[in-house]
Formats: C-alpha cells, structure tokens, sequence
C-alpha cells in the first residue's frame, strides 16, 4: 500500500504553538487577491483573483470546502472498472472524466465492478486519464469522501492516516480522487474516523479529537 | 397585459401612494433561503420568497445526454424550469412543460452559460432542475436565486453568485419584486438578474409600456434590490457552511 | 442556436471577428445598418391577414386568421390574441420538422410580447361580438420562416405587424364566422417593431446575418411602439449585458424604428 504525500493544507500545529488566526467563509465572487494567481478553486478576471467556490480564508490560503475531481497526472486514485473493451478498460474515477488503460499493459483480466488502484499518467485536452500501474483491491471495502477532504484525511507528512492504521490495524490506500479503500483490522472504526474527519474537516483541533476519538473507540472494542 | 386600465377586474394596486402590501417601491418581500436541502443532488437549495417556493437541485458536472450534443470545449448548461400543478392561486395547472416554461428555461439557462465556468468541464453537462411548488410573481427570479445557491452548495465554480429580481410599474410606480398582482395587473414587468460584483445583468427580459428614463430607473432599482437578495443568499450559505472555531465572513 | 453551431458554420466565426476588428462587417454594412427591407401585404388571399417580410435574404411569412373561442377567464370582454412561429424545415438544413424548439418558442413569445404590451390589437373590439356563448374573436399570428439568413426576430415582428395591418375582420352571423366576408379592417391602436443587436467580440451589431448570428456570444432585442415606449426586451444568449449598452441600444432602436415602421 501506498500514498502519496499531500502537504497542502497540512495538520494543525501541534498544541502549545501560538494560536492562528480564525479563518472566514469566502464566496464565488469574493476577490483574494489583487493579482493573477493560481490559488485552487479560484479563477482570474481582469487581473484579480476570485473566488470560484464556497472556501475557508485561512491565513492566506484559501481551501474549498465543495468540489468535482479532475483527473491530475502524478495522482494516485481509486477506480472502478466500467466497461470492457477489445483493446483496454474504461474506469470510472469518481469523476465526471473517466480513465482508461490498455489492455497491452496489464498481464491479468478485469471485471467490470471491480475496485482498483492506478497512477493518472497523462490526461487530455478534456480531462479524459491515461492510467499506468492498476492493480486490482479485493477482500476489503471502498469508502467516498468529497475530494477536497483527501488532505486531511492523511494530514500532514501522513500523520492522520497513521494514526488511523495504528489504532485500527487497518491498511488503507486513500485515491486523491476521494475514493478510499480498507483491508483489514477494525474497518468499521477506520470508517468511522475517516467519515469523522470528512465531517470535521476544518475545525481547528481535529488531529486531538480523533486521537480521543480512537483512544476511546479502541478500548470499547 | 392589453386593456388593464379599461378592466373591471383590475385590482387597484396603491392606495394612499402606497402598494397594496403596505411595501414600499424598494423593498422586497420576505425572503429565507434553505440551503442544501436534498441529498441526492450535488448541491440544492429551496428559496422561500413572498408565497413563492422554489425548488433548485443541481446534478454535474456529468456525461452529456444524448452524446451528440456534447461540446468538447466546455459545459453545457441545461436548465429545466417547470410549474409543478398544485402551484398556482388558481386551477389545477397541467403537468409538464409549456411554452412559457420553455423559454423561462432558456433565459435562465442563458443566465448560468455565463456564470458557471464551463471551460473548466469541457464535454458535460451541469443540470439545473428548478421545480417551482407554488408561485406568488417572480418565479423565474426565485428560480435563478435558488439555482445560483444550490450551483455554490455543489461546489460548482462560479464567477459570482447570482442574483435576481423583478422590477416593474404599477400604476404608475416603477417597484421592486413584484407581486402576483402587481406583475398580472402592473403596467410592465421586468425580471432581472445581475452579477453584483460586475454589476452586469445575466437576465434582461421586459413587457409592457415604458420610456426610455423609466426602463433606466426600473434597472437601478433592481440593482439596488439584487444587492438586497446577496446579502440573504450569502448569510444562508455562510450559516449551513460556518465552521466552529472560524468567524463566519 | 443549436443549428447554428454546425460545424461547417462555426468555421465562418473566425473572419467575421477578424473584420470586425476594423470595424467591418462582411457584407461591408455599417454597424447600426439594416439590410434591404421589403414587405409585401396581402401575399395570400385565404387568410384574413397577411405578409411577406424580407429583410436581406431572410423571409418570414405571416398569416393572420381569426375564430371564436374562449375569452380568459378575468378578461371576458376582451379578444384574444395569439403568435406562433414555426421554423420550415425548408428554410435552413439544421431546422427539422418536428414540434416548436425552444428557439422558435422564444421568438413567438419576444413578438407577441411586443404585439400585447403595446396593446396593438384593439381586443376590447374584439370582444364585443354579441355572441350568445361569450365567445370572443381570437387573432392567430403565425409567422413560418421560409429562409433563415439572420435576424429572424425583427423579420418575424415585422411580418406580424404588416399582417395584422393587412387583416380584415370577417362577419358575424349568430356567434359563428362567416368565412370569405368583410367586416373592415382589424382595428390597431399602435405599430410595434423590434430590433435585435447581435454581440459579435464586444461589438453590438444591428440585423445581424447568418455568419454574424453564428460568431454572437448574446443578443439582445428591444421592441417600441410608434408613440415612442420600449414595449417588449429579451436578452438571449450567454453574454451579459450592462446598464449602459442596454440603455444605448435602446436609444438606438427608437431612432432605427421609423425606418422599420415606414414598411408596415
């Protein structure tokens, strides 16, 4: 199992540090900044940048709170296989764009329905992904999530994910499309904390209340 | 519209220089906004406005059907305006779609095409379904109010949230937000729907009889009033939105 | 419009922009310049009313019939008046047969929202048909585009108003239309014309042709009646529109009216 690393909008620091700023809403339409810049969920007219969808304002940064995945080359996602055909497969990424790879590259036959891991290699002029290295998931469970929450559910350097696998002995392979897959171990509590985090997202603290959370949880089981 | 000053049935519309409702020509009816109501749809939103109810639900950014239709350059925007049959003051209403309700959906989807950022979803479709549940005057303003709401709470990205009105004259007075009898009986109607920020109009549809000044008065009135009906649809998405811990705007 | 997006046409966009850019137009017109106007009333013998408008290559026909039928209900003494358009299949290779698009329902209601809020009709004259059901007289526009180059809209609601100017109201025997007789002439109160602007790259250009509809990010149509009120406005097509250039095009159709009036 791997994942990549994903530093933006990385953990909280940790308890003891000098407390941040409050963040604040921000709306389609709301201007960030008086310059182009290429801030996610955010679009530039007339030189400004705006916002391009509802948003937490947080130091600087701004973090959407809503969006649609689009297929990203270097990504690593979860898939689904749709459809068969004569020289490859059509995958669905949870996505209005699918995947596709070819039958050439892969030496084992998939089924339609079945749950997969692959790297986006290349995407085209509309969004449609080339995928290398798909393996097949099986004996465990799928989970989605709204994309943006992808960071913090492995927060930073990992952090959040290991401290899920430690206290559940579950192995988990989160898709930056926002699709995540469990094997093993306590999957109903890695459930249970993965959707605790999609809930709680951005309120400050998040990392110590799943700790209690999993400390309290582990120990009833 | 023809023939309302020589109509028995007319109902006077000011009494003592005042509308009937006892509003004054710049204010809106009550208006609450409930955002993301339904969880089958990306993202939706109910606009509750005089007695009109409106119903938006967004689905997308998904696959174009039928597949010909698609545009490999950008998102389709369709939208579907439909009076439900129990929505009206008077009879039973037929189900379905009518002339009217056509060209409601076209005009609004004219509105969003400019709106949403449809380069950044080339080959889908983003559906409105904007169900009207019982209709007081302004329906397709409701309409629009709702669906720009529900398009935020889909995470759609938009270039500003929408806003729109109806402005008119009602003997004699150029008014916002017209009610069911100041927009049957008025002398004009005119809906309208702006972008604040730019404050350039996305809807500009207008019937009945006036001059040049009055049609250039009715458009500051609605601008003024549009910036009113931001003001609700950003508080109703900022509280379902607040985070604990963050202020909230 | 859909069909307008074909592909062959989308084609033509480039070096409409790239004249306009000079600030040409590809048939060398100024920006706020019709193109040739004719009208021909009384082009069929059939219907009460009738006329042939053609502005450039573009035709629209309308026809004019009248019936009994039902007043609204809280409009009883009042005649009805009604449009519909029908897009000929014969008229362009992307129109199909089939029911009323979404296209030709927007142009039949931008005119007949024109017709109805001047109060072109004389309905009260209408209604007083002393029909012992409470029938009243029923005033059916229906515009059929035969060839479509452009500007359908102004074409069509000059078409209607040249129709109706054109229309003779049939006699009355006990409630029922005696078909082929004359009672006079349709009673009018006002003319109504349109004009529609196409946004071609930031530019409004009046009477736009078909290349010119096809390189349009919006329109706009502005209708006026012959006493000088702005009577009917749709904005159409994604590009937004301000304050400013709305209340300029309408200016601009107040004094372009007379030219499309001189016709009716």
């Amino acid at each position: 199992m791997e994942s990549v690393d994903f530093n933006e909008n990385g953990e909280q620091a940790p308890a003891g540090r000098v407390q941040r700023e409050p963040g604040r809403i921000v709306l389609p339409g709301e201007m960030v900044a008086d310059r182009p810049t290429d801030m996610e969920g955010c679009f530039v007219a007339a030189g400004r940048t705006y916002v391009g969808v509802i948003s937490l304002l947080r130091e600087g940064k701004v973090i959407p709170l809503k969006g649609h995945y689009l297929p990203t080359p270097g990504d690593y996602v979860v898939g689904i296989v749709t459809e068969e055909r004569f020289s490859g497969y059509n995958i669905d990424l949870h996505s209005a764009y699918e995947g596709t790879f070819s039958t050439r590259d892969v030496r084992e036959e998939f089924k339609v329905g079945e749950v997969i891991s692959a790297k986006i290699l290349d995407v085209n002029e509309v969004n449609e992904a080339t995928l290398g290295e798909p393996r097949k998931f099986s004996g465990g469970q799928l989970l989605e999530v709204d994309f943006v929450k992808v960071p913090r559910i492995i927060g930073r350097g990992g952090s959040m994910l290991e401290m899920i696998r430690s206290y559940t002995g579950t192995d988990l392979f989160i898709g930056k499309n926002g699709r995540i897959y469990m094997r093993g171990g306590n999957t109903a509590l890695a459930t249970l904390a993965i959707l605790k985090i999609d809930r709680e997202a951005h309120v400050q603290g998040l990392t110590d209340r799943l700790k209690e959370f999993l400390e309290v949880e582990s120990k009833r089981a | 519209m023809a023939g309302n000053n020589n109509n028995p049935n007319k109902p006077k519309l000011r009494d003592g220089g005042r509308r009937i409702s006892g509003r004054g020509d710049d204010e809106l009816r009550p208006m609450s906004i409930e955002v993301g109501p339904m969880v089958r749809p990306e993202g939706s939103a109910i606009v509750n406005w005089g007695r009109n109810k409106v119903l938006a639900a967004v689905y997308g950014p998904r696959e174009v059907f039928p597949k010909h239709l698609t545009d490999p350059h950008k998102a389709l925007i369709n939208a579907r305006y439909i009076m439900a049959p129990f929505s009206g003051q008077e009879e039973h209403g037929r189900a379905g779609p009518n002339r009217r309700s056509i060209e409601v959906s076209k005009v609004i989807k004219h509105v969003f095409e400019n709106n949403v950022l449809v380069h950044s979803f080339p080959k889908t479709t983003v559906d409105l379904m904007l169900e009207v549940l019982q209709s007081d005057g302004g329906t397709r303003v409701s309409a629009i109010n709702a669906a720009s709401v529900a398009l935020v709470d889909a995470g759609i990205p938009i270039r500003d949230i929408v806003s729109a009105v109806s402005v008119g004259k009602a003997d004699g007075k150029m008014v916002v937000d017209l009610d069911k009898d100041e927009d049957n009986w008025g002398e004009s109607d005119m809906p309208l729907a702006f972008s604040v920020r730019t404050g350039e109009m996305l809807l500009f549809q207008m019937d009945g009889m006036l001059t040049i000044e009055e049609l250039s008065t009715g458009i500051d009135l609605g601008f003024e009033a549009a910036k009113k009906v931001r003001a609700i649809q950003t508080d109703a998405l900022v509280r379902k939105y607040a985070i604990p811990g963050e202020s909230a705007q | 419009m859909d069909m307008d997006k074909m592909i062959l046409e989308q084609v033509k966009e480039e070096y409409v922009k790239e004249l306009l850019k000079a600030g040409k137009r590809t048939d060398g017109r100024a920006l706020d310049q019709y193109r040739e106007i004719s009208v021909t009333k009384g082009y069929l013998r059939n219907a009460e009313g009738s006329a042939l408008a053609c502005i450039g290559a573009t035709k629209v026909l309308a026809g004019v019939k009248f019936d009994m039928l039902e007043p609204f209900a809280d409009r009883p003494a009042e005649g009805v008046v009604m449009v519909n358009c029908e897009f000929s299949p014969a008229a362009h290779p992307g129109f199909n047969p089939g029911p009323p698009d979404e296209n030709s329902i927007e142009l039949a209601r931008v005119v007949d929202r024109g017709i109805r809020s001047a109060e072109a009709v004389d309905v009260a004259a209408l209604g007083a048909t002393g029909s012992p059901d409470g029938k009243v007289l029923g005033v059916f526009i229906d515009l059929y585009v035969l060839d479509h180059s452009g500007n359908l809209t102004d074409c069509a609601a000059l078409a209607a108003m040249a129709a109706l100017k054109d229309a003779k109201v049939p006699q009355l025997k006990a409630g029922k239309i005696v078909r082929g007789s004359d009672a006079g002439r349709l009673s009018l109160r006002r003319n109504v014309v349109t004009c529609t602007f196409e946004n071609v790259a930031g530019s409004y250009l009046l009477d736009a042709n078909f290349e010119e509809e096809v390189a349009s990010d919006g329109r706009l149509t502005i209708g006026v009646s012959d006493d000088g009120f702005v009577c009917a406005g749709q904005k159409s097509g994604a590009a937004s529109i301000t304050k400013d250039a709305l209340l300029g095009l309408a200016r601009a159709t107040m004094k372009k009216s007379g030219e499309l009036f001189a016709h009716i």
